[in-house]
């Protein structure tokens, strides 16, 4: 899986600000909109529980989060990764450890100190943006790399059952099934399961066509 | 009441490794600062003049200075690292630094007026006339430091996405005059073009040594392998001097040889007041133009007030030497017209391309660039 390239332009951006000091914000909104990221009055809320979570668009949306208000670890969060579905820059008013918590708590991949600096937001932008996207990336792995682990155990079955139907040792059973998850543009695991359940059909007396290896 | 007189502070090295430049940039604020007390626009402009000598320490020092007397507006800086150095005053401060020179962007501080060119409007035509007229293989010398480190960014994108290369990039201390292992590692790769982004003595030395080491292998340098540069300005060519002074590409908003009433007004009150030098540059008509901007807008605004100036400038339209000029009320960058010119053997530029109207600054290129960095070219190989 090819690492995802930085993102360094981020026109057609969309902000999203959670703060219950919306009165503050002329610095950031003005810097956001310099940068071609659009701020509308309507994506200003009061509470992150406002915020639809269903229609946020993880390559659009960016939400900044006033690390001062209450309820800021509202949104889901995927399972392994621990990401909103959009990413979140945490803004900083009391840097103690409870409040840093609980925005990285509630997904933050980057932070901006208030009062805030308009020379921070693109820097802020640029790491918050890219860390996303990075752990989005890392974590598609992590599934991928699990989901093939799972598979394991159908691809030593499917290994014996080569090795005990065309007299061939290990490595070559390997590189039989190998060859046909490639011609086939399955993954092994995916080629594997599907071996052995038909393999299984035939032994339960199931007319599963049985597929050939060496075809 | 209406404001009467007004303290300006310039902050100019006109000593050090970049004077020459920096020196036609005092000219042409002080310039400006004469034609306003005679014009009869109701303000009276007091500079006061002082000379960080390019010591990047000295810069803070004397803009503290210039800000503890409650001057609120300073014209000055040439280089980015002098102009990061002390945008945290001019903030702390709440006054006006009037930037003018062209730079690398990424930048918009709210106590920061940009007169110079952004990188749209001068690194992005010259790379688009390089890939078009030069070819797609680039070697690239820089002094070390923001200004050639982010022009070769922008280089790499835009001709990496083009299926071009950049050969090799090399840096050099800011005064750095030995370039004999680069020129070599130049002639022995023979790209299509150099992109140059040196600055002050180390570019002149370097223009005079790479045409001097072509010549002795009998290599036509300037055709064969013409050296492009973002800051390349008519007072420059006269340091290089003598046979290394032609055939060198310059991208930039001004040049000396745009034929127009205004420009040629310019030129003789320049040369009138300073006859001995240095020559007018697109930084001398970029700090002219600030001050001519600051004086209007604070004789409209009646006041010095930062803030108030800032809200007035936005109004003004300036006949500039290079053409209109106004400012952009989003990022306090100026509209500009960019220009491509080749140096000749008068130490002038020949032109040989220009935008047909100002351009809109961009200086964070949201308008001008890809949303992605440039991806690496995949090393693939073929395996059945």
């Amino acid at each position: 899986m090819t690492e995802p390239r930085l993102l360094q332009n981020f026109s057609g951006g969309r902000a999203i600000v959670v703060t219950d000091r919306a009165s503050s914000l002329e610095i950031l909104l003005t810097t956001l909109n310099r940068l071609g990221v659009g701020t509308d009055p309507a994506d200003i809320f009061e509470r992150a529980a406002a915020i639809d979570a269903t229609t946020l668009q993880p390559d659009r949306d960016i939400i900044f989060i006033d690390g001062d208000i209450d309820d800021v670890a509202v949104l889901p969060l995927s399972p392994i990764g621990r990401l909103a579905p959009a990413p979140i820059i945490g803004l900083l008013g009391v840097s103690a450890p409870s409040r840093l918590k609980a925005l990285m708590r509630a997904g933050a991949t980057s932070f901006l100190r208030k009062p805030i600096h308009g020379a921070a937001v693109y820097p802020a932008l640029f790491v918050g943006v890219n860390e996303y996207r990075r752990h989005r990336h890392l974590e598609a792995l992590l599934e991928g790399h699990d989901r093939r682990r799972r598979g394991r155990r159908d691809v030593v079955k499917a290994i014996i059952r080569t090795m005990a139907e065309y007299g061939v040792d290990d490595d070559e059973a390997y590189d039989l099934l190998r060859r046909r998850s490639m011609k086939t543009r399955q993954t092994m695991e995916d080629l594997c399961k599907d071996l052995i359940r038909s393999a299984d059909g035939q032994e339960h007396g199931e007319c599963v066509p049985r597929r050939k290896l060496a075809d | 009441m209406p404001l009467q007189n007004l303290q300006v502070g310039y902050l100019f090295s006109s000593t050090g490794s970049y004077e020459l430049v920096a020196r036609s940039m005092l000219n042409g604020a002080l310039l400006a600062a004469e034609e306003v007390n005679a014009s009869g626009l109701g303000i009276r402009l007091e500079p006061s003049v002082v000379n960080p000598g390019g010591d990047l320490s000295q810069y803070s020092a004397l803009a503290t200075t210039l800000l503890k007397r409650n001057i609120r507006h300073v014209v000055g800086c040439y280089t980015s690292s002098s102009r990061k150095e002390v945008i945290p005053l001019f903030e702390k401060h709440d006054a006006l630094l009037w930037y003018p020179s062209h730079y690398e962007g990424f930048e918009s501080s709210t106590n920061v007026i940009y007169t110079g060119a952004a990188p749209n409007q001068h690194v992005l035509p010259l790379v688009e006339y390089l890939l078009a007229h030069h070819g797609h293989r680039a070697f690239c010398v820089g002094s070390n430091y923001i200004w050639a480190w982010e022009n070769n960014r922008i280089l790499r994108e835009s001709i990496t996405a083009r299926g071009g290369s950049v050969l090799a990039e090399r840096y050099f201390a800011v005064g750095e005059t030995d370039f004999h292992q680069a020129i070599e590692a130049i002639i022995e790769a023979r790209p299509s073009f150099v992109f140059l982004t040196l600055i002050g003595t180390s570019a002149y030395q370097f223009f005079r040594d790479f045409r001097a080491a072509c010549r002795a292998r009998g290599i036509d340098q300037a055709k064969e392998m013409p050296v492009a540069s973002c800051s390349l300005s008519e007072p420059e060519l006269e340091a290089i001097g003598g046979e290394a002074v032609d055939g060198h590409l310059s991208s930039s908003v001004y040049f000396c040889s745009i034929q127009s009433p205004a420009n040629l007004r310019f030129l003789k009150a320049y040369e009138l007041r300073f006859p001995e030098g240095p020559t007018a540059s697109a930084d001398a008509e970029a700090s002219y133009n600030a001050v001519w901007l600051l004086a209007r807008s604070a004789a409209a605004a009646g006041t010095d007030d930062p803030r108030v100036i800032k809200a007035e400038i936005v109004h003004q339209r300036l006949d500039a030497p290079q053409g209109k000029v106004w400012i952009d009320e989003q990022t306090f960058h100026a509209y500009l017209t960019p220009r491509i010119g080749r140096s000749n053997r008068n130490a002038k530029f020949d032109l040989i391309s220009a935008a047909r109207a100002p351009v809109q600054p961009d200086p964070y290129l949201v308008h001008n660039s890809a949303r992605f960095e440039a991806a690496a070219v995949p090393s693939l190989r073929l395996v059945s």
